[in-house]
Order: C-alpha cells, then sequence, then structure tokens
C-alpha cells in the first residue's frame, strides 16, 4: 500500500525530470569554455552569451520571427473571431462541416500543409518570404483561435446580449460593449498562444520562407552544420523567454477571465 | 464608445445597416458567413484542389503557351522504388508505436494531476509540466543532441560511473528518435486525458472501492472507459503529429530510417519539376493518415456506445 502511494508522485517527478533535464543540461552547455559541444564541463565562461548577441544573423532571425509572429497573430484573431461568431450562429449539419474545414489545417500533417501553400501562393501571385510566412502561420493559428473563441461563447450566455437589446442597444453597441469584453480573456489568451505558435513554428517557416530565415529555420541550419555552445547559449536565452511568456501569459489570462465576470457586473453599474 | 456608438444612430445609413442586419436574417448570414467562407477558400480549399491538380501534372509549373498533360505516373512512382514504400511504412509503424509509447507514459501522469495530487496543488503541477512545451521543436531536438551525443551528458555520466564501453552510440537511431518525438507528443496526450480524468466523479470510484473492487479492476471497469474519449482525442492527435514530422527525424534520427514526411519534403526542396510528385505523395499520405485515425476513432467510439 505504501508503495503504490509512492508510485504515482513518484513517475510523476520523473516524468518532470524528462521534461526538464534536457533543457537544464543544454542551458549549462552555453557556459562551456571551449568550441566543442562536450562533457564534462572544466571550465566556464560567459563569452558564448556575449557573442551571440553580437551575432547579426541571429538578431536578424530573431527579428524577422517576431515581425511575423505579430503579423500572423493579427491575421489570426481578426479572422479566427468572426469566423467563431459565425459557427455558433450555425447549427446542426452546417456547423459539422464548418468546423470540420475550419478545423482541417490543425490535423493535415504540416508537411503537407505548408507545402499545399506553397505551391498555392505562386498561383496567387505572392511571393515566398515574410508575408508567405505570416500567412501560412496564420492559415496554422486560426483552428486554436475559433476553439478558444467559441469555448468562451458557449459558456457566455445570452442574458446580457438580450437585455441590452430590451434597453434599445443595437447589434454593433451589443458587440462592442457586451460580447468583446466578455471574450477579452479568450482574445487575450488566443493573442498570447499564437504568437507563442508562430514564433515556434519551423515548417511552414522552412518552407514558404524566402532567403531570410526565422529564427527556427535558422538554428535547423546551423545545426546541420555542427555545434558550437553558442548555440546553446542562444538557444537557452529564446527559451527562458518564451517560457517566460508563456507562464506569464497563462496566468495572466486565467486572472483576467476571473476578473472581467466580476467587472462586467459591476462595470454595468457605473456606466 | 458607447456614447460614440449612440451618437453614430444619428445618421441614417448606419441605423439602416442595423436595422437591416437585425431585421433580415438573410443579411445577417450573408454578413456572419463571409469570413469563414473566403477564409476555407483561400486556405484550405483551394490549395488542397490545387495540391491534388499539380499531382496529377506531368510537370509544374506548366510552360507558357502549353496546356498541362496529365498523367499517373506520379502516383504510379510511389509504388516503383521500394525506398518511397519503405519509408511510408516505416512512418505509419513508427507513429503507431509513438503514439501507443506517449499514451503509456501520460497516463499515469495525467491521472495522477487530475485525480492522485492535492486538489489545490493542481493547477501549479499542469503548468509544471505544460511549461517546457512552450520551446520550439529545434530547440529540444537540440536539448537533446547535447544529451545523447558520443561525449553528451549520458555518455560522460555513464563514464564517470565507471560504465565500461563508453560512448554508447545512443544518437541518431530510432530509440534517440522515439525518446525526443514522445518528448514532443505528450502535451498533446497530457491535456485530453486530462480534461477526461478530471470529470470522473471521484465518489464512483469510492462507492468501487467501498464494494471491494481492486485497484486494477477500478481501473479496467470505471477510469479507462470514462476517459475513453481523452485516449481516442489524444491518440489521435499524436498520431497525427508524428506522421507530419519533418525536423526532428532530419535530427534526431539515422539517415537510413527517412520517414515518409521527410520525403515529401525532401522532394519539395528540389527543383520546381518535382513538385508533381511531391504532390502525389502528399495527398497518399494525408489520405491514408486521415482515413487510418478516422478508422480508429469509429472503432473506439462505436465499441463505446454498444456497451452503454
Amino acid at each position: 500500500m505504501r508503495l503504490r502511494n509512492l508510485a504515482l508522485p513518484g513517475l510523476f517527478w520523473l516524468f518532470v525530470a524528462y521534461l526538464f533535464l534536457p533543457l537544464l543540461v543544454m542551458a549549462a552547455m552555453g557556459f562551456r569554455d571551449s568550441n566543442f559541444v562536450a562533457f564534462p564541463i572544466h571550465s566556464w565562461t560567459t563569452k558564448w552569451y556575449g557573442e551571440v548577441l553580437l551575432d547579426r544573423d541571429v538578431m536578424e532571425a530573431l527579428w524577422l520571427s517576431a515581425k511575423v509572429a505579430v503579423a500572423s497573430t493579427v491575421i489570426s484573431v481578426a479572422v479566427g473571431l468572426p469566423v467563431a461568431f459565425a459557427v455558433a450562429r450555425t447549427s446542426g449539419i452546417a456547423r459539422g462541416l464548418l468546423i470540420a474545414l475550419i478545423l482541417l489545417p490543425a490535423f493535415l500533417p504540416v508537411v503537407v500543409s505548408a507545402i499545399s501553400l506553397r505551391i498555392f501562393i505562386g498561383r496567387i501571385g505572392l511571393e515566398t518570404g515574410t508575408a508567405a510566412i505570416a500567412f501560412g502561420h496564420a492559415v496554422g493559428s486560426v483552428p486554436f483561435v475559433v476553439i478558444m473563441v467559441l469555448t468562451r461563447l458557449n459558456t457566455m450566455g445570452r442574458n446580457m446580449a438580450d437585455a441590452a437589446r430590451n434597453l434599445g442597444a443595437d447589434d454593433v453597441i451589443i458587440l462592442v460593449r457586451i460580447v468583446l469584453p466578455c471574450l477579452s480573456p479568450a482574445l487575450l489568451g488566443a493573442f498570447m498562444f499564437c504568437l507563442l505558435l508562430s514564433f515556434e513554428d519551423f515548417v511552414r517557416s522552412f518552407f514558404l520562407g524566402g532567403f531570410e530565415q526565422t529564427f527556427p529555420v535558422l538554428l535547423f541550419a546551423r545545426l546541420r552544420f555542427g555545434f558550437d555552445p553558442g548555440l546553446a547559449a542562444i538557444s537557452t536565452i529564446v527559451l527562458i523567454a518564451t517560457t517566460g511568456f508563456g507562464l506569464y501569459a497563462e496566468r495572466f489570462v486565467r486572472k483576467r477571465s476571473l476578473r472581467s465576470e466580476t467587472s462586467l457586473t459591476s462595470g454595468a453599474k457605473n456606466d | 464608445m458607447t456614447s460614440l456608438l449612440i451618437h453614430l444612430r444619428r445618421f441614417s445609413v448606419y441605423r439602416g445597416l442595423t436595422d437591416l442586419y437585425a431585421r433580415s436574417p438573410l443579411a445577417r448570414l450573408l454578413i456572419v458567413s463571409v469570413v469563414p467562407l473566403l477564409w476555407i477558400l483561400g486556405t484550405t480549399a483551394a490549395p488542397l484542389a490545387q495540391m491534388v491538380l499539380v499531382s496529377f501534372y506531368e510537370s509544374f509549373p506548366v510552360a507558357e503557351g502549353e496546356t498541362a498533360r496529365w498523367t499517373l505516373a506520379n502516383y504510379a512512382s510511389f509504388f516503383e522504388r521500394p525506398l518511397y514504400l519503405t519509408a511510408f511504412l516505416r512512418s505509419f509503424v513508427f507513429a503507431t508505436i509513438v503514439t501507443f509509447l506517449t499514451l503509456l507514459v501520460v497516463f499515469p501522469i495525467a491521472y495522477y494531476i487530475a485525480k492522485v495530487a492535492p486538489r489545490g496543488r493542481r493547477t501549479r503541477l499542469l503548468l509544471l509540466v505544460i511549461a517546457p512545451f512552450w520551446v520550439s521543436e529545434i530547440i529540444r531536438s537540440f536539448a537533446w543532441i547535447v544529451m545523447l551525443a558520443n561525449r553528451g551528458a549520458v555518455n560522460s555520466f555513464l563514464s564517470l560511473i565507471g560504465i565500461p564501453g563508453t560512448p554508447v552510440e545512443l544518437l541518431y537511431n530510432n530509440i534517440s528518435l522515439t525518446i525526443g518525438v514522445i518528448y514532443l507528443t505528450s502535451l498533446y496526450m497530457l491535456l485530453p486525458l486530462y480534461a477526461a480524468l478530471e470529470k470522473i466523479d471521484d465518489n464512483v470510484l469510492e462507492a468501487a472501492a467501498n464494494l471491494g473492487a481492486p485497484a486494477w479492476r477500478r481501473f479496467l471497469r470505471i477510469v479507462l472507459p470514462l476517459s475513453r474519449d481523452g485516449v481516442v482525442a489524444g491518440c489521435s492527435l499524436v498520431f497525427l503529429l508524428v506522421i507530419g514530422l519533418y525536423a526532428m527525424p532530419q535530427l534526431l534520427g539515422g539517415p537510413g530510417n527517412t520517414l515518409f514526411a521527410t520525403t515529401i519534403g525532401q522532394i519539395f526542396a528540389k527543383a520546381g519539376a518535382s513538385w508533381p510528385q511531391g504532390s502525389a505523395f502528399s495527398i497518399i499520405l494525408t489520405g491514408t493518415a486521415l482515413a487510418y485515425v478516422g478508422l480508429f476513432v469509429a472503432i473506439f467510439q462505436r465499441r463505446g456506445r454498444g456497451r452503454t
């Protein structure tokens, strides 16, 4: 009995070790004072971190990734929101079909999705490059935006919108004053999630990119040539940034969703 | 903001438009469905349709002033070279095995977080396990390279504790690839499993325990059937993710064990002349993968309905 009580927590912490140990080991490698990735580490240095921050290619790749992330996120949310409204209004077979078609890009093998877009953008006269990557990332992200907004819409209920309509509000006022504030935690969550999805994406960036490389594409190219501790250093910096951002987003969204429920009722009073 | 909108109501155009929207169901339907239909058309329907077309072309892009010539040779080439067929079969076997292993690894973890851990700590434990998934596939591949390389962390540790025969070749084979891929897939298994397990009523488990059901029977008769939806969803997601993997197999896998998605990617990375073949292979992969997963879902859902 004792042993069984320990087995599950034991497995859990073993799993946590499996998740974190490689990342910690990689972070340590970034401090190795040598040109090769190898253990054991005898002497330590912080020079790789300095060198990486001065590496033009790395900085340009990060900047491109950031630009693409913002652009694709704006597109994804702008498209995902009306799509979710449309899904919420349909029912029966139409709804099932609409959801299936909207979610399809998330279920296609990523390589296939990227390649089909690669062929297609040539047809519509778009060059490979930054705009194509942003478009490709948006294609991948919209399904997630739709799901997140729909989940929130389903729990929202119609009472407040109906009350506002009885008091003389038209659809635009209802949208701006009631529906969007209600959705704001979901939208914010979707926004941050899309930023991360885009920043991490490799396959779509790889097939849709021109000569400029996003950060994952640059890292992939360098890993194929050979490794030095500098790669570990820059990977660690990006890892800390994205994980921190993700945790912050998670916390922030959860807090917001609690607060918006209370503020919406009290805010209506103040108006 | 509200006052601005109220001010807008003075204009007859605005009033006319909002009234039209409010009164006419047809107008509402049209306005609401414009964005979804355009998006589906422009990002899913048209690209896939074009891919299907291209897969029957003799060459692409079609030369100026010529009409496209149609052929089945692109599909035939899939069966002609054993190289392609083995990569294809290897992909399916690999994805199936990895999906099953992910389920085995993640189930106890999800169960622990959802049912065993103290209620107040669940969110924190879940976040702890989710946190590493905000790191990209490439960085995580690199982390495993640092772990498993000949002079990597594991080999260094093994020789430190005096195990003979180091370095052991750990990298660039199916085992290193599996370890890395499970690292990638466990989140997609964890979230559906957690959602399903969390919904199971504790009272049911307690009642079963009080009536004398041992742990394995409670697991087989209650936990497993009630979490079936999560298992099916998680396995489907993970399988489709693995079958489309492109980067990690190239970084962690062996050179002799090419997976089909990588093959497709390499065909595309060549000159444009090979695009029809790549399109045909993409369609073969997508069709079979979706059919495979669809069959899996159908079998498990039907069985579930029959029993209850």
